[in-house]
């Protein structure tokens, strides 16, 4: 039967190269879309594990800190006791530019006994870091005053980057980056944070207890403030900021709105991107019902024959719905070829298993199409009747 | 000739409908979106309010500070210092005005929140673009060199702190720091990124970089030529100049900057590497992604067009037998093929200009508003007849081959 059918299409293959060629770009676009359908699904399944709601990122561009590393210290340790004495700000922590849903990040590279992870997220953190963001540990503990005068320097890891580096083995109390001149001793793993928007992989992450020189060029601090904070308490903090940070530029901005941004930078390209192939979808639906519409109203004399020697209305419009999904299993097989290329090749930074559901998404989605496409038409040449089809010939 | 051409096209499009709106729907909605897409890259790239002399403008946004030796690599904006010593001082351009990157900064008003973007700029600023003043003027050279807190606003920070009423003379707060309001000004869109502000404040009385004797800081400088000719002339003079720049005691050996025109200047942080700008290969992106989203409604078209040819097999038989050559044929079929495609490029252009009036209205884009303008239109007519021509001519060769025995007996 299949291999009839295969006959039938190669018989009017130049008819049907069009046909065919059309589907297989039609494929790949709906491939592309998928992948990133299925990339961003995956992420946003992932839990957020930390708090973003009432808490404020507040940014100080100013050159008007003291120079010397105890001053400096003193400086915000001051600064640090008058914002936790307002009874509205619950904690407070000085970091690194790159604060959740923040467009800019840092990034360095570890290593632990020649597994080498590049582009880890590299986080600056204080005793309270935390408690601000609610971050949840998997094992060990976060920094805290006994972290002073301890031989190496403490860091907190994320999960991501603890299978990386450690796999199912103990992170806690190692040492990484041995080999360089201040090695770090792992004493904590926190959950994974999706801090880049609900749609991003986290990465990997590594959060550094702020030395002295840190300060130096630290620039903004997270708090976290009571529900009752209101818009004249951001004011009045606003106030009392720049009273201390003497000519700063002070920002203070809402974690939650700076989320709803980020976000829509993945959304917002993402949705129009959709909305135009949906469009281009809709377009080459229309055209394959009209085209296979038009093949079987060519071929009612062949239809009317098969009628007169006893098929049956239901096997002649199975053989089109089939003829049609043949047709388009061709295109699919070349289409796969291509679609292969992309995890085989590791042509963008995404998990192989993301492809395959992908192209598995796209086939069944391109089935489905030709079969709507052709369920109609295949219903009409069924109700052809063999008297009337051959006596028009 | 072509009269009867259009009489026959019109017919054919009237007998079978469904067809016919398949096409026209492929074809309108394909131009819908490119016109929507070029228009949206036309209000990027041609000059706009207020930067309207882009064709003589050349643009210093970034230098890369590379040390091959120690791996060290680092790429961002200017400091003023920098752009005043080595910008400003070159003789070829008319003007050179410098701004800062826009920064947010809070104020609070009757306890509402409102961030305004603070931009710093020397008093060429105002020279080089073409800003509409609806109240007051700018700062003066003297009121920079003072220090004065003089500000210029725009009309929607006015109307947000103000309200209706005039607000030059008037005092406004933002940072703590209390501003004489100079001037008003229209709007600016914030695609427009080196103009882009709420509110322009002298250079001096910015609050970091002033004391920067570095080089990279967050200014980024817009040099303004006399005349289109010259931008060859100053690009050259300032290779020489960032040639020369001292590097002893920084922490990196080697210094690059390009002066750039405007498209360049963007594409240049995507694509580009070192001297080259990317310009091409941006172009080259751009071309291929419309190639390929043309692809998939012209592939579509042309399986349509086979369809239909065969409904008129016995016209060409008969055409055919009377004489006429495949030649022939091929043309009245493609001049068939533009009118279709004409007709939906008429709706296509309908369709943009709803949905570009939807984006406007939906203040998606703060201050900007996107037209329908020559180019955009040139463009879509250009598209228009590329689409007719590709799927006009593989549909007609096949059509034009068909035997005229095989073509009269069809019926």
């Amino acid at each position: 039967m299949l291999k009839h059918l295969f006959k039938l299409i190669w018989n009017k293959k130049k008819q049907h190269f069009v046909l065919m060629l059309e589907i297989l770009v039609s494929f790949l676009v709906i491939f592309a879309v998928f992948t990133m359908v299925v990339y961003y699904y995956k992420n946003y399944r992932k839990p957020i594990n930390f708090e973003y709601e009432h808490v404020w990122a507040i940014q100080y561009q100013t050159e008007g800190r003291p120079g010397r590393d105890d001053s400096l210290m003193m400086f915000h340790d001051a600064l640090r006791n008058q914002l936790k004495a307002m009874p509205e700000i619950e904690a407070v922590s000085f970091t690194s530019q790159n604060v959740p849903f923040a467009m800019s990040s840092t990034q360095n590279n570890i290593a632990y006994e020649g597994v080498r992870a590049t582009g880890v997220n590299d986080y600056m953190a204080e005793d309270d870091y935390n408690k601000v963001l609610g971050l949840t540990l998997q094992s060990g503990r976060w920094f805290s005053k006994a972290d002073a005068g301890q031989k190496y320097r403490p860091v907190v890891i994320n999960e991501t980057l603890k299978e990386k580096l450690f796999g199912n083995k103990e992170a806690v109390g190692q040492l990484v980056d041995k080999e360089s001149a201040n090695p770090l001793k792992v004493i904590g793993v926190v959950n994974d944070i999706k801090d880049k928007g609900d749609y991003k992989p986290s990465g990997y992450g590594m959060y550094r207890k702020a030395d002295t020189g840190a300060y130096h060029w630290m620039r903004v601090m997270l708090i976290k403030v009571s529900p009752k904070a209101n818009t004249a308490f951001e004011g009045r903090l606003y106030r009392s900021l720049s009273s201390y940070l003497k000519n700063a530029t002070i920002e203070i901005e809402h974690l939650s709105e700076k989320r709803t941004s980020m976000n829509n930078f993945t959304l917002v390209p993402m949705i129009i991107l959709m909305i135009v192939a949906g469009f281009l979808v809709l377009n080459v639906a229309l055209g394959l019902f009209g085209v296979l519409w038009y093949n079987i109203n060519r071929r009612r004399s062949e239809i009317g024959l098969r009628r007169a020697i006893g098929a049956t209305g239901q096997s002649i419009s199975r053989q089109l719905v089939s003829e049609a999904l043949v047709l388009c299993t061709i295109a699919l097989i070349v289409g796969c070829f291509f679609a292969v290329q992309f995890p085989l090749l590791h042509v963008f930074d995404m998990e192989t298993g993301v492809y395959l559901t992908a192209i598995g998404l796209s086939i069944l989605f391109i089935y489905v199409l030709v079969m709507i496409c052709s369920f109609y038409p295949g219903r009409q040449a069924a109700t052809i009747y063999p008297a009337v089809a051959l006596h028009e010939d | 000739m072509l009269k009867n051409y259009f009489k026959i096209a019109i017919a054919v499009l009237k007998r079978r409908k469904f067809f016919t709106f398949i096409s026209l729907f492929g074809i309108s909605f394909t131009l819908t979106i490119l016109i929507v897409l070029t228009a949206f890259l036309d209000h990027l790239i041609s000059p706009q309010y207020p930067d309207t002399k882009r064709n003589r403008s050349l643009y210093i946004t970034v230098a890369q500070m590379v040390d091959d030796k120690k791996g060290y690599y680092s790429n961002g904006p200017l400091s003023y210092y920098f752009l005043d010593k080595y910008v400003h001082s070159l003789k070829t351009p008319e003007k050179v005005a410098i701004s800062s990157i826009f920064t947010p900064t809070n104020t609070y008003v009757n306890n509402k929140k409102l961030v305004i973007n603070v931009k710093y700029t020397n008093v060429e600023f105002w020279d080089v673009h073409d800003f509409a003043f609806l109240e007051g003027r700018s700062y003066t050279a003297q009121e920079i060199t003072n220090g004065d807190r003089v500000a210029v606003i725009t009309e929607k920070t006015k109307l947000a702190y103000f309200g209706e009423a005039s607000a030059v003379g008037k005092y406004i707060e933002t940072d703590n720091v209390q501003y004489r309001v100079a001037g008003v000004v229209k709007n600016v869109p914030i695609t427009i990124l080196f103009s882009y502000g709420d509110m322009f404040l002298p250079y001096t009385l910015a609050k970091t970089d002033r004391n920067n004797k570095e080089y990279s800081g967050m200014y980024t400088g817009m040099i303004l030529a006399k005349s289109k000719a010259d931008l060859p002339r100053i690009q050259e003079e300032y290779q020489q100049v960032v040639a020369k720049v001292p590097l002893d005691g920084k922490e990196y050996n080697k210094f690059y900057s390009n002066a750039d025109t405007y498209l360049a200047s963007f594409t240049r942080t995507m694509f580009g590497k070192e001297q080259d700008s990317g310009k091409s290969k941006f172009i080259m992106w751009v071309g291929i992604f419309a190639l390929f989203f043309m692809l998939l409604p012209t592939l579509n078209l042309i399986n349509i067009n086979i369809s239909r040819i065969m409904e008129r097999s016995s016209e060409i038989g008969v055409r055919k037998a009377f004489g006429a050559s495949s030649k022939t044929l091929v043309y009245q079929f493609i001049i068939e093929n533009i009118i279709l495609t004409l007709i939906g490029g008429i709706l296509g252009i309908l369709f943009s200009v709803i949905i570009l009036a939807v984006i406007n209205n939906s203040e998606l884009l703060p201050n900007v508003i996107l037209t329908v303008n020559v180019t955009v239109l040139a463009w879509a007519l250009l598209t228009c007849l590329v689409f007719g021509l590709f799927s006009g001519v593989y549909p007609a060769w096949r059509m034009s081959r068909l035997q005229v025995v095989a073509a009269l007996k069809a019926q």
